[in-house]
């Protein structure tokens, strides 16, 4: 029970996640994300193990094709996973194994894996690759929210006694560094899309300064004095 | 304005981060835990390229000692930078630079390195030591988790006058598989180590059942049965 899109931007050639579900701390299992290497998420049932060796595999020079037949080689259970892989070059490979529970499966585009288990139905993943791809415009990032945002809106999971809400929530993008671009999660609130969608628009506000920060800090204005600037400008535009 | 303990288990050999701060989202900030090499964390204006290098060194085999090093001849701003590094054995470097603005140091103890800046004084680092040597039997997150409540109750960050909440908060532990054993996180949030500790407690209760999910896919039960047998065990209790 989990509804994902696994995308490269085509515009970027950054890597990244959206990704939302019933349990608890997802983002702790999204560790597939690599810069110049490639995006890989195992889901549903997920082998811990497949993402770091999966990655390791795209950075040797392996097609996602190769990758997966690898996964499936290397795990008794592969047939319970649900898997994307990407490479830096957007060639992707998919599964949705038969024994994910509930309405399992995915749809592909250009660069980008929509994939969910336990959903309402084929809408879901639907509505995640239409946001996907209706969003060009939008920053990377801001199209891995709105997708993850369509997914809830077309019915999102729905388990044994009807829907599940999402409670937690990650997006995650890879860039030129060895370190995330960003990394926003959410790991436990009853509500936990909108809850990423508030942290997402909050933190927006701070990248700028604490990429400045890090930089140069010898001339950084101290975060206190920051935020109270935010809290004036917003004064001042609510005015 | 950021206060961290790096820490290991020694019956275990597991390798531990807790940090929480004023910034936003400083679990994302937070690559420098691998398993089986060692921890490195950069804080107060932080260089974001030093973590990933310092675990890359440390996997080659450079001391604690001489990663430091090496980040100070490759970044002209480490004067502003606050580092912490343990290696696998235990071993410790620590560096706070005299750019680093409010109270700032660090502190080793067994097992562990405190380290903070923006701090209300010393007593933090202690605080925070004192918390994860309270009860050494325990798991090495619970460890961290008390050691950024000691930090906490020590009074936290800004000076007496202007005491700033901690934001956002993380704890991150390693054992011996290349994905972390535990890591929770709270990004945006008014009381961030409150809102930890419950993350925490609750991920303590569904660890098992996610681990016997990956390896033991066939028994697994559906997670929505999971969670009514976990509330009518929480019902009774």
């Amino acid at each position: 029970m989990t509804f994902t899109i696994v995308a490269r931007c085509p515009k970027s050639g950054q890597v990244g996640i959206g990704i939302a579900t019933y349990s608890i701390c997802v983002g702790l299992y999204c560790n597939g994300l690599s810069g110049n290497v490639g995006a890989t998420m195992t889901q549903a049932f997920v082998n811990q193990g497949n993402n770091p060796l999966a990655l390791r595999l795209l950075a040797q020079g392996y097609s996602p094709d190769h990758v997966m037949a690898e996964l499936k080689a290397n795990d008794p259970n592969h047939e319970y996973r649900q898997i994307a892989v990407i490479d830096r070059l957007g060639r992707l490979a998919a599964y949705s194994g038969p024994k994910n529970r509930g309405w399992a499966g995915h749809v592909t585009g250009e660069g980008y894996v929509s994939m969910g288990n336990v959903l309402a139905g084929k809408p879901v993943v639907d509505a995640i690759a239409k946001a996907y791809e209706d969003s060009a415009n939008l920053s990377f990032e801001r199209r891995l929210l709105a997708a993850i945002e369509a997914g809830r809106d077309a019915g999102g999971q729905v388990g044994n006694d009807g829907h599940l809400t999402e409670r937690s929530a990650a997006v995650m993008v890879y860039g030129d560094y060895d370190h995330a671009e960003i990394d926003l999660r959410v790991d436990l609130h009853d509500k936990a899309i909108e809850e990423l969608r508030r942290a997402f628009e909050e933190y927006e506000l701070y990248r700028g300064y604490y990429k400045e920060r890090s930089k140069n800090p010898k001339d950084a204005m101290p975060q206190y004095a920051f935020v109270q600037s935010l809290a004036k400008g917003k004064k001042e535009a609510a005015q | 304005m950021t206060f961290s303990l790096i820490g290991r288990c020694t019956r275990t050999g597991r390798l531990g981060l807790g940090i929480t701060t004023y910034s936003l989202a400083v679990g994302g900030r937070c690559e420098g835990v691998a398993a089986n090499v060692g921890v490195c964390k950069t804080q107060a204006f932080p260089n974001r390229t030093n973590d990933p290098l310092g675990i890359k060194l440390l996997a080659q085999g450079y001391l604690p000692a001489e990663v430091m090093n090496k980040f100070a001849t490759n970044d002209t701003e480490h004067s502003y930078r606050q580092i912490a590094i343990m290696d696998r054995d235990g071993k410790i470097a620590a560096h706070t630079g005299p750019g680093c603005r409010g109270w700032a140091g660090h502190k080793e103890a067994a097992d562990c390195v405190a380290f903070g800046n923006g701090l209300l004084g010393p007593q933090v680092l202690d605080g925070m030591i004192a918390g994860f040597l309270e009860n050494p039997g325990d798991a090495l997150e619970y460890r961290l988790m008390r050691a950024i409540e000691g930090g906490r109750d020590a009074g936290g960050q800004g000076p007496a006058d202007a005491h700033r909440t901690e934001r956002s908060a993380a704890i991150k532990v390693v054992d011996r598989r290349d994905f972390p054993d535990v890591d929770v996180r709270v990004d945006v949030h008014e009381t961030a180590v409150e809102e930890l500790r419950r993350v925490l407690e609750e991920f303590k209760l569904y660890e098992e059942f996610y681990r016997g999910r990956d390896t033991d896919p066939s028994k697994a039960i559906p997670q929505d049965v999971f969670v009514k047998q976990l509330d009518a065990r929480r019902a009774r209790a």
